[in-house]
């Protein structure tokens, strides 16, 4: 497998930290490499938040996306959108939220931009707003493919507490289904 | 060598590595970007019988740290940058009274509050001498997750067989990225631990600061029959103040020497593409990371570049870098700083044209930024 990077942005206090390390472990348990990097800003609620995820079958050394090589963003708030699409290869997959996130027409014609409403799901059709990190999770893998589905939920369900599995295994399925739909549009 | 996979961040792994190094005690006040370490240490040390303080600030969480140290247990603070400052008199403390110690600094930009959340390497300069006065620091920097633990396990030997607080630097990259990490059992940890030296003999023949004119003093426990004094005054054999001009003369030069003639012991580094190279990238620390991609960019398109990569940065491998430099006519140092260590690079190789690659406004220098670095050369 060639070098996989994507990106998750948000504003911190949103989980969006979560999703990566479960990406990074799913590889890592599946033989091959994966590192998770986050930064953030001293606000510790409400601050632009990225976290880069590195997938590789060789070894990792620069543990960050370069710009212009990332090929799959999630974007659930605006201002951490405008800063971080630079980093999306052109023609890459951006997926954002339409009720945080109102891209340009420009972008659109960059980049090929998927509209999921992935905190009204997590908060509406799952019933918990903290499963938007697993509904992400579940858009990502099911776009880009990286990993086998069951060993990404598997690592998934052992990153969390065993009385929320059922919740967070309701919320992968309903991110695959909305991801798979929006790929047919 | 029996190894084993951890998946985990660079912080968690130096707390799991100063577990399985025997430590029993970590005081500190929590501090981005080091805070990861003393959670889980709040988490380890009950587990085995040990303990962990959120002390009220960060010079009572070194203070608590060294009282452990004079207890005779190995002990642990973690911090960063503006803790060390806040930490430095107290680790004077510690280098005159020569308890031993671990330090963790997880480095972000300074100076002053800086910029809490992000990566720099800001502290390396400070953690050469944290304190007034002489001494000789020791000083490490892990350069990937699976160092986070194994420089934490080394930095405990080497705090007991030098009798003296050890740094093991981190920075931010390092400190909160995850991934894998391969490293040794647990047993062969257990297997390499070297404790201190203790007196055994009668107690009114025991003399902690009588000792050899290039080793460490022999501090036994506190509260088990031998008595003694801790000062951070100039002091005599058994620890009491003096200003008996020899006696104050011999104890600060074996501060000195009780290092600078034990280097060998504590020179680590790695050497990356170095054998045919006629570029020398120097670079520690997570920077290193986007150095060995570089070489590979740089490789690929016909550029022989290689890293030299200090894992002991204080005392330095001087004499290492001199011999590289003597053959390789292009030395570039990269730095989350202003030249800190090309400073030390300078000095060691008595070459004034090393160029510099520095960042400091707490973003991570990538991997390009350094391939076209070189070829400006």
């Amino acid at each position: 497998m060639a070098r996989t990077l994507m990106r998750f942005t948000g504003v911190g206090g949103q989980g969006v930290l979560l999703a990566g390390e479960i990406f990074a472990a799913a590889k890592i348990k599946n033989g091959g490499n994966g590192l998770k990097t986050a930064t953030y800003t001293s606000q510790v609620r409400g601050g632009p938040t990225v976290v880069d995820i590195t997938l590789d079958d060789d070894e990792i050394y620069y543990p960050y996306a370069n710009d212009g090589e990332i090929s799959f963003m999630l974007s659930v708030a605006q201002v951490s959108y405008d800063q971080f699409k630079k980093g999306v290869q052109d023609g890459g997959i951006i997926v954002v939220d339409p009720n945080l996130v109102k891209p340009s027409d420009e972008d659109r014609k960059k980049w090929n931009i998927i509209e999921i409403p992935i905190i009204t799901i997590a908060k509406e059709e799952v019933g918990n707003v903290i499963t938007q990190s697993v509904v992400a999770l579940a858009i990502a893998n099911t776009i880009m493919k990286p990993l086998d589905r069951e060993v990404l939920i598997e690592t998934m369900l052992s990153k969390v507490p065993a009385k929320v599995h059922d919740v967070n295994k309701v919320a992968y399925d309903l991110g695959e289904k909305y991801a798979n739909e929006a790929m047919k549009k | 060598m029996a190894t084993r996979e951890i998946i985990s961040s660079g912080n968690e792994l130096s707390a799991l590595a100063a577990r399985d190094a025997g430590c029993k005690f970590f005081a500190g006040y929590p501090i981005t970007p080091s805070s990861e370490i003393m959670h889980e240490m709040s988490g380890l040390m009950p587990e085995i019988g040990g303990a962990c303080i959120q002390m009220e600030d960060e010079i009572a969480g070194v203070a608590a740290a060294i009282g452990a140290g004079m207890s005779g247990l190995r002990t642990m603070t973690a911090t960063s940058g503006p803790g060390i400052s806040l930490k430095a008199e107290n680790l004077g403390l510690a280098q005159m009274t020569e308890v031993p110690l671990v330090v963790v600094n997880v480095m972000r930009g300074g100076p002053s509050t800086g910029l809490p959340t992000r990566v720099s390497q800001g502290d390396v300069a400070q953690a050469k001498n944290p304190s007034h006065g002489d001494y000789k620091s020791i000083t490490l920097c892990a350069g990937s997750l699976a160092e986070c633990y194994t420089e934490t396990v080394r930095a405990f030997n080497l705090a007991d067989r030098f009798m003296q607080p050890v740094f093991v630097l981190l920075d931010e990259t390092l400190g909160h990225m995850h991934g894998k990490a391969i490293l040794p059992s647990e047993e062969e940890v257990a297997a390499s631990i070297v404790p201190r030296k203790t007196f055994e003999g009668p107690a009114e023949e025991y003399f902690p600061y009588e000792c050899e004119s290039d080793q460490p003093a022999v501090l036994n426990p506190m509260f088990k029959g031998y008595r003694y004094h801790f000062t951070g005054l100039h002091h005599d054999k058994r620890g009491f103040p003096t200003e008996e001009i020899e006696t104050c003369r011999k104890l600060i030069q074996r501060l000195e020497d009780k290092v600078e003639l034990h280097k060998d012991e504590l020179e680590l580094y790695e050497e990356f593409h170095t054998d045919d190279a006629e570029v020398l990238l120097v670079a520690y620390g997570s920077v290193s990371l986007a150095a060995k991609e570089a070489i590979k960019h740089l490789r690929a398109e016909g550029i022989k570049a290689g890293l030299f990569r200090p894992i002991t940065l204080w005392p330095s491998p001087a004499d290492k870098m001199k011999e590289l430099a003597d053959r390789i006519p292009k030395v570039l140092c990269i730095e989350l700083n202003i030249g800190q260590y090309r400073d030390e690079v300078q000095r060691a190789t008595g070459r004034l044209d090393i160029d510099g690659l520095f960042k400091v406004n707490g973003r991570p220098i990538s991997p390009y930024e350094i391939v076209n670095k070189v070829k400006e050369l």
